[in-house]
C-alpha cells in the first residue's frame, strides 16, 4: 500500500471542521429550549444539527475509505488533485474583501471601478489601457442598467458626500 | 374558460411584458450558454432587482430567463463540449462529436426545435395537471408537507452530489440556516446570540447569491486558463425530414422530462440523463453509434430538459415545494412578491397561475426565434474571457444583494456564504440542497410542530399518524424507500439477489 494521500488537499481537515461546526450547532440548538418538549422551538434545529453530525461523521469515514482505493483510481485523482487554497483565490478574496469594506466610504461606483480594474489586471493580464477601458465600459453599463433602468439603489460613499 | 384565456393572453398583448419575456429568454440563452454563468446564478441575482417591480413584470422576466437558460446550456455543450448547465451534459456527449464533424449548425437547429416541442409538452402538462394536483393538495396535512420537504431535499442531495452523506449534510445545513432568527410561533430567538440584526433571520437572497454567484465565480478561478476551441457553424434551420423522424422520440422523452421535472427535488439534469438513456435503449439501429454524434441522443435530452421546466412548475405552484435549485430560487422570488406558492395559489390567485402559463408559452416561442438566429454574435459573446467574467459576477452579486433591502451587512453575508460555498463545492458538496433547505426549513419546522401538536405531544401517536392516513402512508413509504436505497442494506440485498440468480458465479 502506498502512502495514503487524501483525494483533495485538506479533505479530512474539512470533514473534521464540519464535525466541530455541527457539534457546536447542536449545542446551540440545545440551548434554545433543551429537551423540555417535542414541539418547542429548539427541536427542529436539534434534529437538523444532529443530522449534520451523523452525516459529517460518515463523510469523514468515507474520506478514509477513499484513500484505500487510490490504486484503482489513480487517473481520476491526478485530475482532481488541484489544491483548494490557491494563491489566485487568496488574492481574489483579499480584493473582494477590500472592495466590500471600501464600498461604504468610496461608494458603489468608485469602489467597483477600482475593484474591476485591479481584478482585470490581475486575472486577465492584458495591457493596463485595455483593462482600464473594459473597467470604464463595465461600470458605465452596470450603472445605467441598474441605476437608471432597474432603478436599483446603489450604495453611495461618505467620502464624496454621496455624489457617486 | 374566457377568463383563463384572457389571463393567459396578458403577456402576449402588453408590449412591455412581451418585451420583458423576450429579453429574459434572450438573456437566459446567453447566461445558460456562457460556461461559468448558471441560470440559477442569473435568477438569484435578478430576483433582487425585480423586487420593486409589479409582480407580472417580474414573473415575465424570470420565466423567460428560466426557459432560455435551460436551453442555453446546450449551445456550449455542442460548440465547446462544455455543458453550460448540468442539464446539458447528455447533449455534449452527442452534440460535440456532431460539431467536430462540421454539423454544429444542424445540431443547434435540431436541438432548438426539439427543446421547443419539449417545452410545450411541459407547459401543457402544467396547465392540465396543476389544477388537479392543487385540488388534491388541499387535502394534504402538515405531516404530508413535512414529508414532501424531506423528500425534496433528500432527492436533490442524493441525485446530484458526490455522496449521499454530503447531500444530507448540505440539506441539513440549509435547514439550520433557515432556522436563524425569531421563531415564528413563539418569538424565541434561535441562533441570534443577542444580536438584533440576526433576529430577522439570515437574508436568503444573500445566501442564494453567495452560494450560486460568488462561490461559482471563485470555483471558476481554477479554469481561468482553459482555451476555447472554435467550431464552424453554417446551416441552422433543421431539415423537416429530421424533425418528422425524431418527433415521436421527442414526445416520449418530453413525457419523461415532465414527470421527472414534476417530482419534488428532481430537475432538468436528471430528466435529460434518463431521456438519453431511454433513447439509447429504444433506438435499435441508429445511423451513427451513440457517443459519436447520434441525433437521437441529442434530441432526447434536449426535449426532456425543456419539458422539465413546465413539470418543475407543478410542485412549485401547487405544493410550494421547489423541484430543483432554480425553482427554489423562483419560490424565493414569489415569496418576496408576497405570493404564497401552495395549494391555495390556484384558489386565491388563479389569474397569476394562468399568467405564468401564458408567459411560459411566449418564452418558448421566443426560444424558437432566438435559438435559430444570431448564432454568429453568440459565438463571440461566449468567448468572453473568464478573467473579465469573474470580477463582473462579483460586482453584479454585490449589487443584487444590496438591492433587496439596501443593507450593506447583507453583502458581507453574501461573501461569507460565497466562501463557504466555494469550499463545499471543492470538496464535492452540492450547494443546491443548502438553498432548498433554507427555503423549506422554516416550512418543515412549522409543519413538524403542527403535526406534533396535533398528536398532543405524544410520540407514539405522532408516528402512528404517518402510517394511518393513506396520503401520508404513500409519502412515508417513498421516503423510507429513498433512505434505504442509499444504505449498504440495499447493496447487500442486490448482491444477495444476484447470488441467488447465478449460484455458480
Amino acid at each position: 500500500m502506498s502512502t495514503p494521500s487524501p483525494k483533495r488537499q485538506g479533505e479530512r481537515g474539512f470533514s473534521l471542521l464540519l464535525i466541530v461546526f455541527s457539534v457546536t450547532a447542536f449545542w446551540q440548538s440545545y440551548g434554545i429550549s433543551g429537551f423540555s418538549g417535542l414541539s418547542t422551538a429548539g427541536v427542529f434545529p436539534m434534529l437538523a444539527s444532529a443530522t449534520m453530525i451523523v452525516s459529517a461523521l460518515c463523510i469523514l469515514l468515507q474520506s478514509f475509505s477513499d484513500t484505500n482505493n487510490t490504486a484503482h483510481t489513480a487517473v481520476a485523482i491526478d485530475e482532481s488533485n488541484h489544491s483548494v487554497l490557491t494563491l489566485r483565490l487568496v488574492v481574489m478574496l483579499l480584493l473582494i474583501s477590500g472592495y466590500l469594506i471600501a464600498m461604504p466610504a468610496l461608494g458603489f461606483t468608485l469602489a467597483s471601478a477600482a475593484f474591476l480594474f485591479l481584478s482585470f489586471s490581475y486575472l486577465w493580464r492584458k495591457s493596463l489601457a485595455v483593462s482600464l477601458l473594459i473597467t470604464v465600459v463595465s461600470v458605465t453599463a452596470v450603472y445605467f442598467i441598474f441605476r437608471k433602468l432597474f432603478q436599483v439603489v446603489l450604495p453611495k460613499g461618505t467620502l464624496l458626500q454621496g455624489l457617486l | 374558460m374566457g377568463e383563463i384565456l384572457s389571463n393567459m393572453s396578458i403577456v402576449w398583448t402588453d408590449p412591455w411584458l412581451l418585451f420583458l419575456t423576450a429579453i429574459g429568454t434572450l438573456a437566459g440563452i446567453y447566461v445558460g450558454a456562457i460556461p461559468g454563468l448558471s441560470v440559477t446564478m442569473a435568477t438569484s441575482i435578478l430576483i433582487s432587482f425585480t423586487f420593486k417591480w409589479p409582480v407580472n413584470d417580474a414573473l415575465a422576466l424570470i420565466t423567460g430567463i428560466f426557459m432560455g437558460g435551460v436551453y442555453g446550456g446546450s449551445r456550449t455543450a455542442i460548440l465547446l463540449n462544455i455543458p453550460g448547465a448540468p442539464s446539458a451534459i447528455a447533449t455534449a456527449i452527442e452534440g460535440y462529436p456532431m460539431a467536430k464533424r462540421g454539423d454544429a449548425g444542424e445540431a443547434i437547429g435540431l436541438t432548438t426545435v426539439m427543446s421547443v416541442i419539449g417545452g410545450f409538452v411541459g407547459i401543457a402538462a402544467l396547465a392540465m395537471f396543476a389544477p388537479i394536483i392543487s385540488s388534491f393538495a388541499i387535502m394534504f396535512n402538515s405531516r404530508d408537507y413535512l414529508l414532501l420537504g424531506l423528500i425534496g431535499i433528500l432527492l436533490v442531495g442524493t441525485l446530484s452530489g458526490e455522496s449521499f452523506a454530503k447531500g444530507v449534510f448540505a440539506g441539513a445545513l440549509g435547514v439550520l440556516i433557515g432556522m436563524v432568527g425569531l421563531d415564528p410561533m413563539t418569538a424565541e430567538g434561535r441562533f441570534t446570540f443577542g444580536n438584533v440584526s440576526l433576529m430577522g433571520g439570515i437574508p436568503y437572497v444573500a445566501a442564494m447569491i453567495g452560494f450560486f454567484g460568488v462561490a461559482e465565480a471563485l470555483v471558476q478561478l481554477h479554469q481561468l486558463d482553459v482555451a476555447v476551441v472554435r467550431q464552424k457553424v453554417d446551416r441552422i434551420i433543421p431539415k423537416l425530414r429530421d424533425v418528422k423522424r425524431y418527433l415521436g422520440l421527442a414526445l416520449r422523452t418530453s413525457g419523461i422530462g415532465t414527470i421527472i421535472g414534476a417530482l419534488p427535488g428532481t430537475g432538468g439534469d436528471i430528466a435529460a440523463l434518463l431521456a438519453y438513456d431511454h433513447a439509447k435503449r429504444s433506438t435499435k439501429n441508429p445511423d451513427v453509434p451513440f457517443g459519436e454524434g447520434c441525433k437521437e441522443g441529442l434530441v432526447a435530452p434536449e426535449a426532456a430538459n425543456n419539458a422539465a421546466v413546465g413539470g418543475a412548475y407543478i410542485p412549485m405552484l401547487t405544493l410550494g415545494i421547489p423541484g430543483d435549485a432554480v425553482t427554489a430560487v423562483i419560490i424565493g422570488a414569489l415569496f418576496i412578491h408576497g405570493l404564497k406558492p401552495g395549494p391555495l395559489l390556484l384558489v386565491e390567485t388563479p389569474h397569476l397561475f394562468w399568467f405564468i402559463v401564458g408567459a411560459l408559452m411566449l418564452a418558448n416561442i421566443c426560444l424558437l426565434v432566438f435559438g435559430l438566429t444570431g448564432i454568429r454574435i453568440f459565438t463571440k459573446i461566449v468567448e468572453c474571457p473568464k478573467g473579465v467574467l469573474i470580477p463582473l459576477i462579483i460586482v453584479l452579486s454585490a449589487v443584487g444583494t444590496y438591492a433587496i433591502q439596501n443593507n450593506p451587512v447583507h453583502i458581507y453575508w453574501m461573501l461569507l456564504f460565497g466562501v463557504i460555498g466555494y469550499f463545499m463545492k471543492m470538496y464535492g458538496f452540492q450547494v443546491g440542497p443548502v438553498i432548498l433547505g433554507v427555503i423549506l426549513g422554516p416550512m418543515m419546522d412549522s409543519n413538524y410542530r403542527r403535526a406534533m401538536l396535533g398528536a398532543r405531544g405524544d410520540i407514539g401517536t405522532f408516528f402512528w399518524n404517518f402510517v394511518s392516513h393513506p396520503i401520508t402512508l404513500v409519502l412515508s413509504i417513498a421516503l423510507i424507500a429513498m433512505l434505504l436505497s442509499q444504505t449498504p442494506l440495499m447493496r447487500w440485498f442486490y448482491r444477495w439477489r444476484a447470488a441467488r440468480r447465478h449460484p455458480g458465479s
